[in-house]
Formats: C-alpha cells, structure tokens, sequence
C-alpha cells in the first residue's frame, strides 16, 4: 500500500516535471519592455513578439516599463517568477551601462540570458561644412581644439556617450557632451546648430547624409558600415577594442530552466533570422545578431567590465 | 494639391473609411475614460497592423489620436473630471456650464471647437508642413527655456482668487517634476531608495487621482440615490443666443494658432497649447472675471488648442524624420515597417501613404463634428444620469483600470490614492489644482532646457537672452505676467473717471 502510494505519488511528480517542460508554453507570456512605446527597443520587441507568438502558439503580452534609461524596467522584472512565462526585451545599456552611473538593485546576476537578436553602430555626424573628410581627419580636429566641440549624446552615461569617450580617451579628446532624450532630440539640436556634432542611431540621421546636410566620419563598431560609405569603423583607425555597439536581446528572471532557455532561444533564433525580421531590421539599420545562452552572458560581462572602465576614468 | 486628390481617392475607399470611422468613436471613448490614453491605446492596436493595408493602420491613429482629444473633454464638463491631461483646462468653465444646466451646449461647444482646431491643424500640416518643420529648427535648449517659463507664466490665469495658494500648488508641481532620475547628471533625485520611483510620478497616474478622485468622493458625499431623469439633463434643446456662435470664432483662430504653434515644437504637446489657449482667451476677453465660472469661450479655447495641436504634432515627425511625441513616434514606426525611411524625402518616397495619412487628419476631425455631435455626446451624457451610488463606483473602477495598465504596477493605485486624498483636501482648502499638473509637466522640461543651454554656452547665462528667438519669447513672457495687470489698472482708472 505505502509502496504504491510512493510510486504514485512519483509518477504524478514525473507527470507534473515532464510536461510542464514538453508543453511549455501552456499559456500567455508576458514581455517586459524596459522603454516607452514607439522606440527603436519597442518596435523591434514588438515586431519580433508577432513571430514569436506564431511559432510558440500563444499570445505574449507586451508591458511598457520606461523610464531611467530603462533601469525602472529592469527593476521591476528582475522580482518576476521565473517559469518563462515573464520575458525581458531588452537592449544593452540597461543592463551593462545605466549600472555603472546609478545605483540600481539589479546587476548581471539577476537575469538569466537566453539570446540577443540584433545589433548597430553608433555613428558620430557633422554639418557637411566641417573642416574633416574621414575619420581620421575628425579626430584630428577635436584633439586640436579641446573644449571647443559639443555632441549630442542619447543621455549622460548611456551607451551612446561612453561609446564615444572610449574613443575620445583612447586620442586624448576633450569635446562637450550635451546629453538629449534620444536621438530625435539630438538631430534636432544637430540640424539647428545647436550642437556641433551628432552623436546617435545611424537610421535616424541618414536620410540627412543622403541629402548632403550632415556627413558621418565614424562609426562606434570595429568594422565599416556599408550605409554610411564616408566613416571609418574603428578597426581602420587602429582603435579595433574601443568597439562599442547598440545591441538588443531577450533575457530571462534569474534562475530560469536551462531547458526552457534552450527551447526560446532556438525559438528566437529561427524568428530573428525569418527574412521578414531581417527587411524590417534592414530598415533600422540593424543587422540579426543571435548570441545564446552563457555566450550572451559573457558577451554582458566583458561589456560590462569595459564600460567600468570607461566610465571609472570619467569620474561618473 | 495634386498629391492629396490622388491620396484622397485612395482614403476614400471602404477600408480606411470605416477604420476612420470607428476609431474616431473608440478614441472618442479612449478619452472619455480616465487613465485610458490614445498613447496607450495606438500602442497596443499599432502592432496589430503591420500586416494590414498602411492607410488603414492611420487610418486608425488618426482616428483614435483625433477623437481621444475631444472625448477628453465630455468627463470634464460633465464630472469635473480631465479624461486626458490635454483637458484640464476644459475643466474651469465646462464643469460650471454643466452645473448651470448648460452641459449639453458645453459638449456641442467641446465638440465643434476640436473639429475647427482639428481641421486647422491638418490644413496646416498639409499646406505648410516642410515650412514649419524647418521653423522648429530654430529651436534649441534657451528657446525651449523659455517656452516653459512662459508656459508657467499662464500659471497666473488658473491661481484663483488666492494667488499665494495658486503658486504654492505650482511649487508643489515642480517639486514633483524634480523626482526620479535626473538625466543630465544621472543621480537618482527625491527616490527615497525606491525603484519604482527612478522614472518619477507618472504624469497620468498622479494626474487621475488629483483630478478624478475629488470630484468622484464629492458625488460620494451627496450619496444620491435616485439619478437624474432624461428631462433633468437638458440634453435636447440647448438655445444658442444669437451671436453667440460667431462670437467664438476669433477665440477659434486664436487657439488655432497657439495649438500649431505648439504642436510643431517638439516636446510640447496638447495640455501645454490647452492652458496657453485658455489663458490667451482670457486676457483677451472684456470680461475676464467671467473665466471659470461657466464661460463658453474658455471651453472653445481649450478644446480648440488641444485639437490644434494634434495634426501639427506630426510635422516635425513627417517632414525631418523627428518625432515630437510618443504617437508621433509611433507613426513613424508603422511608416518604418512598411518599408518607408523617415526623414526630409519622406513625401516624395510614398505621397499616397504620406499625403493619405494626412487626408485622414483632416477626415477625423470633420468626423468629430458629425459622430461626437451626435451619437458620442449623447451617450456618454447619459452617464450623469447615473445615481451616486453606481457612478461612483463605475468611475473608480474604470480609474483603477486605466491607472493600473500604464506600467502594469500596483503601486502607481497607491499614488493615485495618495494624489487623490492631496487632491480633495487642497479643494477643501481651496488650492487649485491646475498649477500642480502645470508644474509637473513645465518644470522639467524648464529645468533640463536651461542646464543643456548652459552647457553649451560654456555657463554663459547671458546666451539665455542674446539669441532673438529667446528674447523674444522673454518680453513675451513679461507681457503676459505684467497684461493682466495693466488690464485691472485701465479699468480702475475708467471707473474712477
């Protein structure tokens, strides 16, 4: 009797453990988006939750968390349960960059990371009447007149700003950060001379290059972008380490099943690279960039420390 | 022009006819209802379209972004209750027209002034948008400076017979604004090591509790159980003296302008050209003393700003590439999806698209006259028929709803209560409480303008006043404080004379 309770009792654990894994997802997830709605990091969650909801066969309930750079949604999420039915859309910079210049209650450890979707430089414009042609030439520039140049910048301490400060410490450059509320705000200030140069997103400021208006001489990643043919990538400028990109990637609560982790990041992989994902990153200048499970952990850890670094020496 | 006769024959086709249609009476009941707000609702319908035809998809926007404006407004005339932030002002003389017996012409009055200054502001955005979008370059951290300042000199229009009491509940605004992460310096400012107050009191959520909560224990209080009857409402006839109508027209052009005016500006959007109006009306008036006791004039000034600023919203958006608010963002978004590059070739990439959308700016707002008129404004009427007894927990309920769904948090219930619980006893006490969404709303945008202009003069405070846009708006600003008052002295000179 006490036997065949005992083997009952276990087959109904095995019952509850096995399925809860094969019919994983039994119902409607939430996705936590740490930025206001109509964003960069909003769309691109939203466009990818469309395809997600397809090949996971149930609904995902998008939740608009905004504010302080997107530490307000990342503190929120991190008390979630995690059984994979909370999921944190996210991009880098509130997880490797807002840490460094708030004191938040999260850090690496309080997410599990389950894949990163895609990725883009930061790019750094002038007016097309700026004594540089090329990279180098701009560089030049600022480190002769210390002081005398300001950027625009996506807000003090984001990705944005100490993407360019490695670059500037690196050359010994002393140019006026203006911190903005994001890259439309900055081009504003930018085609109005209100700042001198344009720090932000490369699809916000291209249809300005096209035009003549503005010309782009760098580009935060190490390699070039073919959009933007006159900025050099970092590589060619011998500055290959400085790379810092704007990235974007699903994370999980801490502590969540290694299996279900694998199953969504399979599952996000297929969706990002799905040729409708890859038009609709094109359009933003994105390109699909998968990193999975403790490799994303390491990609957040080694940003993370050289973020530190950086922002250590700006006396942030 | 002959873009939007081809754009015209497109929006005037089944789908985006009978998009616009019913999303003008869902953003209709999207404003009607506290908490609920067209950026929300754009948010969540947005995605769902991106498989869809992209006019039908604006079509919805225009729809919901048009008619949330004016629905704003039918709570505030009839319960004293903004439905959006962009209605406060709608407040001061619509409630007391309603409690005059006059809510019927009050909401004709709402209705027909957001259509005039809707349909002003697509025409706008039609014939001059690259124009003015080009204008608001000119606008950099000094100039937003000041429009703040000058904003917050209105203050004087809403303080009431105390004018101390008025600033104090403008200072408590600001204090407010101060909380959460500074984004200049990054410190967390006034969080009290709280997480959930980084990003700082949410606007809409503070906004409802000080609004909605007050009136709503003040039907409460009176505990009635019966309702009013369909007579009682005056809902049929409402006489409009002869004149009346055309009275409103110089007040319509005024508002007009200032909510274009506004909404090109990044930044600044409908509750800013509603107070702005309303206080323009004001100092315009021959009767000020009039203001807030149930004049039509203050009802058509704000309901006119706060449509005005709508389509205007979009110029900076579809003509640079810049989106000036959220909705505004989220246009461009959709525009991304379907393929389009925002920016200054925009237009000429998809005329149909881009002219079409802005054809449906104009349709909804003549829309408004023809469903808020006559279905919307009667049915939400029909509320205040309620007894206390249901109407007070229908409302605190829809609140708890709308409040709990902007970031899906409990907490921001307990700030709507604690606003609320602010909000009624400064009423007893008779603070106004205009000045205190004002402040919240002005004073970072005034704070974070001058330390960025600042710092691009090197913290030469004399650059706030040397460029022509900023001392022009300075002097402005002075007339508006010192106008007033000149007014009252005249006036006291004719009597004596």
């Amino acid at each position: 009797m006490k036997l065949k309770a005992t083997i009952l009792g276990m087959s109904a654990l095995v019952a509850l453990a096995a399925p809860a894994l094969a019919e994983y997802p039994e119902r409607a997830i939430e996705l936590t988006i740490p930025a206001g709605a109509g964003g960069g990091t909003d769309t691109s969650a939203r466009k990818l939750a469309i395809l997600l909801e397809e090949k996971l066969g149930t609904s995902i309930a998008i939740l608009n968390v905004g504010g302080g750079g997107g530490s307000v949604g990342a503190s929120q999420f991190m008390q979630a349960k995690p059984d994979g039915y909370s999921l944190f859309a996210t991009w880098n910079s509130p997880i490797t960059t807002v840490p460094q210049v708030q004191n938040v209650a999260y850090s690496l450890d309080s997410f599990t990371p389950i894949a990163s979707t895609s990725e883009t430089a930061y790019t750094l414009c002038v007016k097309a009447d700026f004594p540089a042609a090329t990279g180098e030439e701009f560089l030049a520039e600022l480190a002769a007149n210390p002081g005398k140049y300001t950027y625009g910048n996506d807000g003090i301490g984001g990705t944005m700003q100490l993407a360019a400060e490695r670059i500037f410490q690196a050359k010994e450059i002393d140019a006026i950060a203006i911190p903005f509320g994001g890259a439309g705000e900055t081009l504003q200030n930018f085609l109005g001379n209100h700042v001198d140069i344009y720090g932000g997103s490369i699809s916000t400021v291209l249809p300005y290059v096209e035009t003549g208006e503005a010309k782009c001489l760098l580009v935060t990643s190490a390699a070039d972008v073919p959009a933007l043919p006159d900025a050099s990538g970092l590589e060619s400028l011998g500055l290959g380490d400085k790379e810092t990109l704007l990235w974007r990637a699903i994370l999980g609560p801490k502590d969540l099943d290694p299996a279900i982790v694998e199953k969504l990041a399979a599952v996000i992989d297929e969706a990002v690279n799905d040729p409708s994902y890859v038009e609709f990153l094109a359009t933003k200048g994105e390109v699909p960039n998968v990193v999975k499970g403790d490799a994303l952990g390491d990609r957040l850890q080694s940003e993370y420390d050289a973020l530190a670094e950086v922002s250590k020496r700006l006396g942030l | 022009m002959e873009f939007f006769t081809t754009a015209l024959g497109h929006v005037l086709t089944l789908g985006p006819l009978s998009a616009m249609t019913g999303s003008t009476l869902l953003g209709v009941f999207i404003g009607a209802l506290p908490g609920l707000n067209p950026v929300m609702a754009i948010a969540l319908l947005l995605p769902l379209t991106y498989s869809m035809d992209p006019l039908v998809a604006l079509a919805m926007v225009a729809g919901i972004y048009n008619g949330s404006m004016y629905g704003g407004a039918i709570p505030a005339i009839l319960l004293r209750i903004p439905g959006t932030p962009a209605s406060i002002a709608t407040t001061f003389d619509g409630f007391p027209m309603a409690d005059k017996g006059e809510a019927s012409k009050a909401l004709k009055i709402a209705c027909w002034s957001s259509a005039v200054g809707g349909i002003a502001s697509a025409v706008a955005l039609m014939t001059m948008g690259p124009l003015l979008a080009r204008l608001t370059l000119f606008f950099g951290p000094a100039e937003y400076f000041w429009i703040a300042i000058f904003g917050m000199a209105s203050v004087g229009v809403m303080v009431g017979s105390d004018p101390v009491k008025g600033i104090m509940a403008a200072v408590l605004g600001l204090l407010i604004g101060t909380m959460g992460i500074d984004n200049l310096s990054g410190q967390a400012r006034f969080t009290f090591g709280q997480t959930w107050m980084l990003g700082g009191l949410d606007l809409i959520v503070v906004l409802v509790g000080l609004y909605a909560l007050p009136p709503v224990l003040q039907l409460a209080e009176k505990a009635d159980l019966r309702g009013l009857s369909a007579a009682q409402l005056k809902l049929a006839d409402a006489p409009f003296k002869p004149g009346e109508l055309r009275g409103l027209i110089p007040t319509w052009l005024r508002a007009s302008g200032i909510g274009i005016g506004v909404g090109i500006l990044p930044g600044a959007g409908g509750n800013i050209a509603a107070f702005l109006s309303y206080n323009a009306a004001k100092n315009a008036s021959s009767d000020p003393e009039s203001f807030g006791k149930g004049n039509p004039q203050g009802v058509a000034a704000a309901e006119c700003g706060n449509n005005a600023d709508n389509a205007a919203s979009m110029i900076p958006a579809l003509s640079l590439g810049i989106p000036g608010n959220v909705v505004a963002a989220l246009v461009l978004s959709a525009l991304t999806i379907h393929g389009l590059q925002p920016g200054p070739q925009l237009f000429h990439q998809n005329p149909v698209l881009v002219g079409g959308f802005m054809v449906e700016m104009l349709l909804t707002s003549v829309l408004i006259f023809a469903l808020g008129g006559a279905v919307a404004t009667r049915v939400f009427a029909q509320f205040q028929r309620l007894p206390g007894v249901l109407l007070v927990p229908s409302i605190l309920i829809l609140m708890c709803v709308g409040v709990y769904v902007i970031n899906g948090r409990p907490v921001d219930l307990w700030v709507m209560l604690g606003a609320g619980i602010a909000g009624y006893l400064l009423e007893k006490v008779n603070v106004p409480l205009a000045p205190i969404i004002l402040g919240m709303i002005l004073g970072p945008m005034a704070e974070q303008s001058v330390r960025r202009a600042l710092l691009i003069s090197r913290g030469d405070a004399t650059d706030l006043l040397t460029r022509p846009i900023s001392a022009g708006l300075a002097i402005a600003t002075l007339l508006v404080i010192l106008w007033p008052v000149v007014k009252t002295l005249r006036r006291r000179r004719a009597a004596r004379a």
